[in-house]
């Protein structure tokens, strides 16, 4: 199972992961690590190295939260030379929550990577939007026939 | 149609099944078994933009669903149940639906109901209900998510001194 590091300013990280297990109970192979006023990017390479070796894989992702800040500029110096290793930015809770769900499912650490992607962007809607282009359920002809729908 | 799970939830569709239950049982398919919502167009599609783009989904009556699950059509068809209450376990039973387990999952409390746990509640008519299942021989079991406890429900209603 890939191990991920979530990474965010101040105590985001470990909110999110507080969340993600209204929805799935216990999490194993999951490591927080918070950015607090005061600490730099070499106390963050401490804490992603303690991290590190606290979990089960080898394999490990990176969600950190803002692309550019210290949790994103420590983690690209700790990946830089691991082939295994991999981080994306915006971590959100659509993109926490699908993670997990893929990485259940057996996920490798590049097609948790392209999840990340797709389900931090796709969590985001306007209801307008949405409702303008969805075909709102029709239930008139709802208790008809044998066949799903 | 296989029912993988079948699952009593008051919000039906929603995280811990969409995320979390479907990936555990391995079923493909979610039906959401509600009279109420299969009715309710806004209802029925905040349900159906649950479920990920992988499973596909559906908000059905409960006769409706009865009459899915003898189509021939469907008979390799792996599906996770959700419906509301026991009572409409029994309706689904009573109109052949095959049912050798029920897993009890969220039931929101309502005034006049009892807390059996952090997230189930029963009324009467749920207890007679569940009290009906088990004579049937469905097997009940509390609990919430894949990974945390599961215990025998009716070992809880005893315990809560509800039968």
């Amino acid at each position: 199972m890939v191990a991920i590091v979530i990474a965010t300013h101040g105590d985001l990280s470990e909110a999110l992961m507080g969340t993600a297990k209204m929805i799935f109970g216990n999490i194993d192979n999951v490591a927080e690590v918070t950015f607090k006023p005061g600490e730099g990017i070499e106390n963050l390479l401490d804490k992603y190295q303690t991290a590190s070796e606290k979990l089960e894989d080898d394999h490990i992702l990176f969600l950190v939260d803002l692309f550019g800040g210290s949790p994103y500029n420590a983690a690209s110096r700790f990946v830089a030379r691991q082939e295994n290793m991999d981080i994306v930015t915006g971590v959100n809770l659509p993109m926490f929550v699908e993670v997990l769900g893929k990485r259940l499912a057996g996920g490798t650490l590049e097609e948790l990577v392209q999840t990340a992607k797709l389900a931090g962007a796709d969590g985001i809607k306007s209801f307008k939007e949405v409702f303008s282009h969805q075909q709102i359920a029709n239930s008139a002809k709802e208790d008809e026939g044998d066949e799903l729908g | 149609m296989i029912i993988k799970w079948l699952r009593i939830d008051s919000r039906l569709i929603h995280g811990q099944v969409a995320n979390n239950w479907v990936n555990h049982v391995g079923a493909g398919t979610i039906i959401a078994a509600n009279d109420s919502a299969a009715k309710d167009d806004l209802r029925k599609t905040l349900l159906l933009q649950v479920a990920p783009g992988r499973t596909k989904s559906y908000v059905m009556t409960i006769d409706k669903t009865a009459r899915c699950y003898k189509n021939p059509a469907y008979e390799n068809l792996d599906v996770l149940l959700v419906v509301e209450t026991p009572k409409d376990v029994l309706r689904l039973m009573d109109q052949g639906v095959e049912v050798t387990q029920v897993n009890v999952g969220g039931i929101t409390f309502k005034e006049g109901m009892t807390l059996i746990s952090e997230a189930v509640s029963v009324s009467p008519e749920d207890v007679e209900a569940f009290k009906e299942l088990d004579k049937r021989g469905v097997k009940l079991i509390l609990q919430q998510l894949p990974n945390t406890n599961a215990s025998d429900f009716m070992n809880r209603l005893k315990s809560k001194n509800l039968i």
